[in-house]
This record gives C-alpha cells, sequence and structure tokens, in this order.
C-alpha cells in the first residue's frame, strides 16, 4: 500500500513581519520552485488540500490572547492554523496516512498566554491543532517531536502540566541560541514530571550526532510512550546554511529523521536559509513522508565527507542522552521526591521576554494538585509594553480530562475572580469539557464567549 | 464570411458566418479513420453556399491529435533529460525505451548547479545514432529559468547529425513541472510531423478550389491559431472539441451569465463552466493518455451518462450503468435506456412507442410501478446524479489550493443561473435539471452545431508569462522560452515590467493578427523583494498579460430561449 501523504502549502505570499525580516514573502517562494519543478503535487502519493481559516474559538482553546484574539491574529495567522486543521481532519477521516503543514507564520514559540510576538510567532500552530483533535477526535496520547534547532518553549509552555502530551525537544543549546532555555532538567510539571524532555546539542551538531539522539533516545522514549499520534514541529534551521543558527544537518539528514520518527503531522516551524536549504529539505521531507525515494535530493554544495560529527562532539552527546536515559528511567521516583507534593496548589513565578515585540511579562502560576486528575492552571500574567503600559489578565484553564470536582472549583474560581478583579485587566476561563471559552473584560464588567 | 468546422468522434459540425447571421449549417456522421474526407464533405456545401463571397477565415477543431495518440500512430522519440537534484529520475514512468540520463543541474534562480559532462553527451548521442531514432526531446529541470544546457546538447545533436530532430524543453513550455513538460515536449516532437502533413494537405485542397482563407486551428483553451503557428505546439489542439462547445454555448447565451455547459451525447455527457460570462480553464494541464501534461485546457468533466446508458435495477433501485449496451430500445436495442424513458415520458419521438413502454415496464415490474412511473423515476435519477457532478465541479473549484491571502479569502460560492444543454437528449433533461438545480436551463438555437459556432467565433488568443529576477539580471517568458538579459533595464519597477510585458504581448499579438481593437488584460501581477542580509538586492517579479479566449461578439446576434 503506498503512503497517502496530505499537503497543505500555504507560503503566504502576501504577508511578512516585515520586508526585510527573515518571516517574509520570499520565504517559501524558493520551495514552492523546487516543489511545483519537481513535479510533487501530481505524485499519486500526494493529496495537496487547501488551507482553511482557524475559529476564533481554534485559538482559545489553546492561548489567552491579550487583550483579545483580534488583537493577536491576522489572516495569514488563522490560514496558518486551520492548515493544520485540514490535516487533522483529512487524518482522521483515513483520508490520508500522515500529513504535512507547510504553512508560515510559525507557531511554536507562542505560549498560553500571548502579549505578542515571541521568536516569529503569534500563535502555537501545533497545540491549536492538537487541541482540535483531542476536542474532535477524543484522542488521548499525543507525542510532539520538535526538531527546530531552537528550543520549542511555547509548545513546552502549553502541555508543560500535561501528561498526556509528550513533548520532546532537541535544539542548539539555550546557551547559545534564543530562546535560551530547554535545558534537560526543564522535565514538565509535578504532574507531567518527564511529559517534557529536553536535549540541548551544541553548536555543530551532524547528521551523526542528531541520529544518534533520535535512535537512542527519542525511538525509545516514544515506544515506551505509546502515542495515540506523533506531530512533528518541523523546523529546518538545523540546516548547515541556516543564517539564525548553528548547526550542520542536512536535508538528507531530515529525510533519515522523518523517515525513521513517521510523524503522523508535521507542522513547518523556523528555518531560514530560504534558497541553500529550504527547497531541498522540504523536497526531501515530503518525499520521506511519502515513503519515496529522497537520496537524490542534495543541497549543490553537499560532499557527504563534510558532515562527519567529531569524536569530541559525539561524546558530549553520547554523555548527554545517557543522562537523560537515566532521568527518562526514574521519572516516576523523581517525581515523588520533588517538595511540590506539599500544599494543594504548585506555584512557580517566571519572567518571558518578547523579542519581536520588545514585551517584558511576569507570570505567576498555580497547578491544582489533585489526587485523581491533572488539575487545573491558574495564571496571572503582566505585560509590560514598550509604550510604557501594562496590562494584567488571570487566566484558567481546565484540562479536557479534569475531575468533576477540579472542574467546579475552577469554574468557580473564574466567577470569584470576575467579583473580585481587583488590579486584573481580563480575566480569562479556559473550559475544555465543555468546550467553551469566556474572556471578561474588566472595565467594560462584560463577558464574551469566543465562538 | 467565417467558417468553423468541428470534426468531433462521432458527428462534424460545420457552419458558414455572415455578419449577423447563420447561412448554412451542417452535421454529418464523421469517419474517424478518415478526418480528411469528413473535414472536406462538412466543408464542401458550406464553400457552396459562399458563393463568391470572401471567406475571412475558416477555423478548424478535428480529432486529429486524440486519434493519433490513442492509436499510437505517433513517431517514436529519444528522450535525454537532465534533472540535477531532486526526485530519483530512475523512477519516472515516461515509458521511452530511449531515454538518457545526464548529469548538470541548473537550480529555481537559473543558476547552474552542475556542469554538463562532454562525454556523456557523447556516448548519449552516439547511443540515439546507433539506435536510429530521428527524433530527441532534450529536457532539463528549471531549463526556462536558464536554457543554457539544453541547448549545448541540442546544438551537439545538430552538428553531428543535422537530420536529426530536436525539441527543448524551454521551447514547450516555461511552466513550473519538469515532468508534465518531459511529456509534453515528448508528445509535441511525436506529432508535429503528421499534424503538419494532415494540414498542409487540407490547405493544397483548399488552394486548388481557389481557397485562400487563412486556416486556423482551435486549441484546448479555446484560443485558435493560424495553421503555421500552431505546428510549434501541435499538442494544444487536443480537446479542442469540447473548447468548441464551450465557446459555442458562450456566443449563444446571454452576455456574462455563470452557467454549466452540458453537451449530453450517447454514454458520457460533457461538462464545463462558463463563470460569469468567461469559460473556466483548468488550473492545471490536460491529462493525456494517462500522462499529465503542460497543455492548457477547459476545466472539463466527463459523466458517464448518456442517451444510450442502459438503465438496471439493482436491489430495488435504479442504476445508470457507465456502458452502452447497444441502441434504445425504442430503436431495436437490446436493453431499457435513457432514450426508452424520455420516449415514454413524451420528451421525444424517436423510436417506437410501443418499445420504449415495454422497456419500461420491463424495470417497472421488478419496481412494482407502472410504465409512465418507472420513466420519470428514471429521469429523476439521471438528473440528480447529473446535479450532483455539477455541484462537485463547482466544489473542486472552490477547494483549488491557494498561496495568497487574498486568494484563499475572495473564493465565494458561485452557483449557476443557467445550466446550458447541446447534444441530442439535451432538450429532455434540462428543463428537470434546471429544475433540480433551481435554475434556468436553456436551449439555444443551433445547439446541434454549437461546436461549429463556436470554433468559428473563436478569438486568437495569446497569454504570456513572465517572470523577472533583477538580482539575477534576466528575464524570461514561459509560453514562448524567451530568455534575456535586463542590461539597463536592471533598475526597472514592478509598473516598467508590466509595460514591458504589455509591449511584447502587442508585438507577439501582431504577429498572430490579433486586431489592433483587441483589449489585452494583466491576469496577475506579484513582487517579491530578495533580500539577502538585511537589505534588498533584487526583485523578481511574476507577471502574466493575455488577450483572454473568447469569441468575436460583433459577429453574431445572441438569440435567447428558454428550454422550459
Amino acid at each position: 500500500m503506498p503512503n497517502k501523504t496530505g499537503l497543505v502549502f500555504f507560503p503566504a505570499f502576501d504577508w511578512a513581519i516585515s520586508s526585510t525580516h527573515p518571516e517574509r514573502e520570499e520565504r517559501l517562494l524558493y520551495t514552492k520552485d523546487q516543489l511545483f519543478e519537481e513535479g510533487i503535487m501530481d505524485l499519486p502519493e500526494i493529496y495537496e488540500y487547501k488551507a482553511r481559516l482557524a475559529t476564533f474559538k481554534d485559538i482559545a482553546r489553546v492561548h489567552f490572547c491579550v487583550p483579545e484574539i483580534r488583537a493577536q491574529v491576522t489572516e495569514a495567522h488563522l490560514i496558518a492554523a486551520g492548515g493544520t486543521l485540514v490535516l487533522a481532519d483529512a487524518l482522521m477521516n483515513k483520508e490520508i496516512t500522515n500529513g504535512f503543514a507547510l504553512v508560515r507564520p510559525p507557531g511554536h514559540h507562542a505560549m498560553r498566554v500571548v502579549h505578542g510576538n515571541r521568536g516569529f510567532c503569534n500563535i502555537n500552530n501545533e497545540s491549536i491543532m492538537i487541541e482540535y483533535l483531542r476536542k474532535k477526535y477524543r484522542i488521548q496520547k499525543i507525542a510532539i517531536v520538535d526538531t527546530d534547532v531552537h528550543h520549542g518553549d511555547g509548545t513546552q509552555d502549553i502541555y508543560y502540566h500535561d501528561p498526556d502530551v509528550l513533548f520532546i525537544s532537541f535544539h542548539q543549546d539555550g546557551r547559545t541560541l534564543y530562546p535560551g532555555s530547554g535545558f534537560p532538567h526543564e522535565l514538565g510539571g509535578p504532574r507531567a514530571l518527564g511529559a517534557t524532555i529536553n536535549i540541548p546539542l551544541p553548536p555543530g551538531t551532524t547528521d551523526g550526532g542528531i541520529h544518534y539522539v533520535l535512535e537512542e533516545l527519542v525511538l525509545p522514549i516514544l515506544n515506551e510512550f505509546q502515542p495515540d499520534l506523533i506531530v512533528n514541529s518541523a523546523g529546518q534551521d538545523n540546516h548547515y546554511t541556516d543564517p539564525l543558527a548553528n548547526m550542520r544537518f542536512t536535508a538528507q539528514g531530515y529525510a533519515r529523521l522523518n523517515a525513521r520518527l513517521k510523524p503522523h503531522l508535521a507542522v513547518l516551524e523556523g528555518g531560514y536559509a530560504i534558497e541553500s536549504a529550504l527547497p531541498y529539505v522540504n523536497a526531501a521531507i515530503v518525499l520521506a513522508m511519502a515513503e519515496l525515494d529522497y537520496s537524490c535530493v542534495r543541497e549543490p554544495d553537499y560532499r557527504e565527507d563534510k558532515f562527519k560529527q567529531s569524536p569530541e562532539k559525539m561524546n558530549y552527546i553520547k554523555e548527554l542522552v545517557e543522562h537523560l536515559k537515566e532521568i527518562w528511567k526514574t521519572r516516576t521516583l523523581l517525581a515523588e521526591q520533588k517538595e511540590f507534593y506539599e500544599g494543594d496548589f504548585y506555584e512557580q513565578k517566571r519572567s518571558i521576554y518578547y523579542d519581536t515585540d520588545h514585551i517584558r511579562e511576569q507570570q505567576w502560576e498555580q497547578i491544582r494538585l489533585c489526587k485523581t486528575c491533572a488539575g487545573y492552571q491558574m495564571i496571572k500574567s503582566r505585560g509590560m509594553y514598550p509604550t510604557g503600559m501594562t496590562k494584567t489578565i488571570f487566566g484558567i484553564s481546565i484540562p479536557l480530562r479534569a475531575c468533576s470536582i477540579c472542574q467546579e472549583e475552577a469554574r468557580n474560581y473564574y466567577q470569584e475572580k470576575i467579583n473580585n478583579p481587583q488590579g486584573l485587566d481580563f480575566i480569562y476561563l479556559q473550559d475544555k469539557p465543555r468546550d467553551t471559552y469566556y474572556r471578561y473584560s474588566v472595565e467594560n464588567n462584560s463577558q464574551v464567549e469566543i465562538e | 464570411m467565417l467558417i468553423g468546422i468541428d470534426v468531433g468522434g462521432t458527428y462534424t459540425d460545420a457552419v458558414l458566418l455572415r455578419r449577423g447571421e447563420i447561412l448554412e449549417k451542417i452535421k454529418i456522421p464523421t469517419k474517424s479513420e478518415d478526418l480528411q474526407t469528413s473535414l472536406l464533405n462538412a466543408l464542401e456545401p458550406l464553400l457552396k453556399a459562399a458563393g463568391n463571397e470572401e471567406i475571412n477565415r475558416i477555423v478548424l477543431s478535428t480529432t486529429l491529435i486524440t486519434n493519433l495518440i490513442a492509436t499510437g500512430n505517433i513517431d517514436p522519440v529519444a528522450l535525454v533529460l537532465i534533472p540535477g537534484p531532486g526526485l530519483n529520475p530512475k523512477g519516472y514512468q515516461f515509458n521511452v525505451p530511449d531515454t538518457f540520463i545526464l548529469s548538470g543541474a541548473i537550480d529555481y534562480r537559473g543558476r547552474e548547479i552542475e556542469p554538463l559532462k562532454e562525454k556523456e553527451i557523447k556516448e548519449c548521442f552516439e547511443a540515439v545514432k546507433a539506435r536510429g531514432v530521428k527524433r530527441v526531446a532534450i529536457v532539463g529541470k528549471f531549463s526556462q529559468r536558464n536554457k543554457s544546457h539544453e541547448e549545448a546538447v541540442a546544438s551537439y545533436f545538430k552538428q553531428h547529425a543535422p537530420e536529426i530532430q530536436t525539441v527543448m524543453g524551454y521551447q514547450v513550455s516555461g511552466r513550473l513541472n519538469f515532468p508534465r513538460r518531459v511529456v509534453t515536449s515528448l508528445l509535441t516532437l511525436a506529432t508535429q510531423d503528421k499534424f503538419q502533413e494532415f494540414y498542409s494537405q487540407i490547405q493544397k485542397l483548399l488552394v486548388q478550389r481557389g481557397i485562400t482563407a487563412p486556416i486556423y486551428i482551435l486549441k484546448a483553451d479555446g484560443g485558435t491559431l493560424p495553421f503555421q503557428q500552431a505546428f510549434l505546439k501541435p499538442v494544444e489542439t487536443i480537446f479542442s472539441g469540447p473548447a468548441a462547445s464551450t465557446l459555442g454555448v458562450l456566443a449563444l447565451t446571454p452576455i456574462g451569465q455563470t452557467s454549466v455547459v452540458l453537451d449530453i451525447g450517447g454514454t458520457t455527457t460533457d461538462l464545463a463552466l462558463i463563470l460569469s460570462g468567461k469559460p473556466l480553464l483548468a488550473s492545471r494541464g490536460a491529462k493525456i493518455n494517462k500522462h499529465l501534461t503542460h497543455v492548457r485546457a477547459f476545466a472539463t468533466k466527463s459523466v458517464a451518462l448518456g442517451g444510450d446508458s442502459e438503465i438496471q435495477v439493482c436491489e430495488n433501485t435504479l442504476e445508470i450503468m457507465p456502458q452502452r449496451a447497444g441502441s434504445a430500445y425504442c430503436l431495436g436495442g437490446p436493453r431499457p435506456t435513457a432514450t426508452d424513458a424520455m420516449r415514454v415520458a413524451g420528451m421525444t419521438t424517436i423510436g417506437e412507442e410501443k418499445r420504449a413502454f415495454e422497456a419500461m415496464n420491463m424495470l417497472g415490474k421488478k419496481l412494482k410501478l407502472p410504465a409512465e412511473q418507472t420513466a420519470r423515476l428514471v429521469l429523476r435519477t439521471m438528473v440528480q446524479r447529473l446535479a450532483k457532478e455539477i455541484n462537485e465541479m463547482f466544489l473542486a473549484w472552490e477547494e483549488e489550493p491557494a498561496y495568497r491571502i487574498w486568494e484563499l479569502l475572495q473564493k465565494q460560492k458561485i452557483r449557476p443561473q443557467n445550466v446550458v444543454g447541446i447534444g441530442g437528449s439535451a432538450p429532455a433533461i434540462l428543463p428537470l435539471l434546471g429544475k433540480e438545480m433551481g435554475c434556468r436551463a436553456l436551449a439555444p438555437p443551433y445547439a446541434e452545431v454549437a461546436n461549429a459556432i463556436g470554433a468559428a467565433l473563436a478569438k486568437v488568443t495569446l497569454r504570456l508569462t513572465f517572470h523577472f529576477d533583477t538580482e539575477r539580471n534576466f528575464y524570461f517568458i514561459e509560453e514562448t522560452g524567451v530568455q534575456e538579459k535586463l542590461g539597463t533595464k536592471r533598475e526597472l519597477s514592478l509598473a516598467d515590467a508590466e509595460e514591458l510585458a504589455f509591449t511584447w504581448l502587442k508585438q507577439e499579438g501582431d504577429k498572430l493578427g490579433i486586431s489592433p481593437g483587441e483589449e489585452p488584460e494583466l491576469v496577475y501581477s506579484e513582487m517579491f523583494n530578495v533580500v539577502r542580509g538585511w537589505s534588498t538586492t533584487g526583485r523578481l517579479y511574476d507577471i502574466c498579460v493575455q488577450f483572454p479566449p473568447g469569441i468575436l461578439e460583433n459577429w453574431l446576434e445572441r438569440r435567447e430561449q428558454n428550454a422550459e
């Protein structure tokens, strides 16, 4: 049986962050040339779909957008997110066996709370797709493998406390690259310890290093987790010619990664070597997903011997893999040892920086430590904008499988906050079990259900 | 005066038009083994009717290319590929025994990324010679952006064996899609000589009778070209039949409306769409003999349903069978057909009424229904099936991928105002279909020769698609294969580029005899900044201009007629 690979190609040829920004109209232009000249869309294994617009409700299932969704998204964002939903539907309707959303703008740096654009992202395409799949098709266990060179901190944030979603990210070490996070000790919240795995790789890691991580760590973990669905955040900036990072991954390397990982759904993230990498990497990934021969897709300057991993770096990677294997093996024990088991809530505080929009955010986060479910999440967030203005919001998120007590408690908290909104501008309720999403404006004393 | 002739698979239609009126119309069965005779037989009465008046042009639409390809009566061609990186070329299935794959590669910006190897060209040449193949198609990936590799190989052949004919991919089509360019190039070279032979013969016979009117050939995209131009790309004249019928309907129905064109034949119904007065072209090239090509054609759909479709009862439901079991039962055929239902419903008078009732009773017995009700049920089933297919066609158009925000947002849900039918069973089916779909049913006058009218009135069209790359200092035209340096025009703006495009269009249009009164049209115009580092180093412009397909409006008075 040949594979049926769904493609949504939405290069957004009329959208840019700014005219010379890496996220500009030109980004997928040469990819289009290469894919079309190859005749990829004509292959019997390839099913091309038209993107559609995601609804505000699809976005509200994931994000608290400040002050509102309209302020954070353009039509391009809705189409990029909607493109992933088209493939999700096609997959679940068994029209395709896997799918690749070649869409922009990207999304994996967008966190649950959105004050503005971070790392070229406003809304998180993969998470919007995953929440849609969980709600509509009742899929429970999902694994996300983020292969972008940058740590997928947005996706990590959204699923940090969710034991049903395994998030694995390998990326260039955060000490050398934006966003500066994604270290091995970031393992997930108290109820989801080990459901977040970070693999920071040294600059200069080649195909050999990445494939080692895949074979020795990622695939065994996936095999043990047994997800119902694998999602790939398919960034292409590990490429040896990427101008914003320092890795040495090739088109062949990406294709093999994909052939081994076998994601059900892949979503394009970063990748800014728009001429030297993207046309080749994308062609290779599409062929690999369709289980076609990708051996002839090579960059013009590719020479096999140029991409040998140095023994020093290979040793470093091997040690890192050993360390993470140990953590994975002992994750239950580790969870028990952590002090955050005491009390009704686990709390954390942090600050977040939005590089694109120069916004600083302070967050106070509380997770209900429930004995029977993953517990609901409450976030107080203050955004400090470059204009000197601030906005403070309070958001409550009830997981899809929250126990009835947690559901009641969370809804009561929302009402309580509305009755007592001191210091807040907006209050949000993300009620996933009921699939209803509210935003309350303190100034107007009015609540809106997001449709 | 104008003459239009459509030599179709079953019938040959021909008309003679004087400004505003149809002077003569002919419909005769086609002899598929002798197209020339069919064509001349249809032409003869028209010439007689024309008398001594001047004939301005003769437009021909034939199944010549379709027949040549279907019967395999095409010339053998060797294939030389320069694929570069990408899909494994060994996986291609062009079914050409003499295929050669050369090193060398051009990228998406037209840069050479791998040189040709002289030794390989020589070996390939020797092999072609040894095999005795007289035609060679040379096709490279991205050759439309840099023809140097294709030309180097072709000139080697020319130099060492001038008798071998060559065609280069960039000459055939500059649209992206290498495998389609390969197939289209192969078909071009394989049909060129036979095409030339056929029409030269026709021309010669006409000249012998003192007819010197220029001969034009209709193309699949509804445009028409002087015969000597059409010869360059004969494969583009395939599927001119559906184009002719769509143009014919365009000529015979109200201006500017949205219509579905149904050509209801014996076993198939061909559907085409006219959106706000413009025939809809397929977004991708036509499929010929199971191979995808770059041949632009109207978006058409063939439904296995017609007057001769056999009707059966399977598990208490009526089914329209895709095959033909013979002629209608009322005409002495073996089994009940759609035509029998029409006869019983009183929508036609052909055949024997008694036999038609017999046919309906055969079906009715299984359904426990009298003949009249059975006939109505048959017609309703047909109409519902057609309505479903038409809706799906509109849906498919709506669901075509869009790569820009505005494209995705602007595509509205459009549904037809009219269903327009031509072909024998149309008058019976159309009113029912109109009711089913909630739109007007039109059976235009002269529907039986709509194809010939479409051919006679088809405009000469020209489409030029430009790609400018100011950083790399060149531009090319997809349709003509022109590749030129920008030189001093390097700093050109989008407006300059558009102006240049229109200048080209006018110049090329003059060569084809497009009248100076025709309005050229900007199909699209798009600009990309080429940014390297953080500064703009050049611009890419994609511009498409055209004289669109359509009909010579002032040649025909429209008369409207409802089918109801």
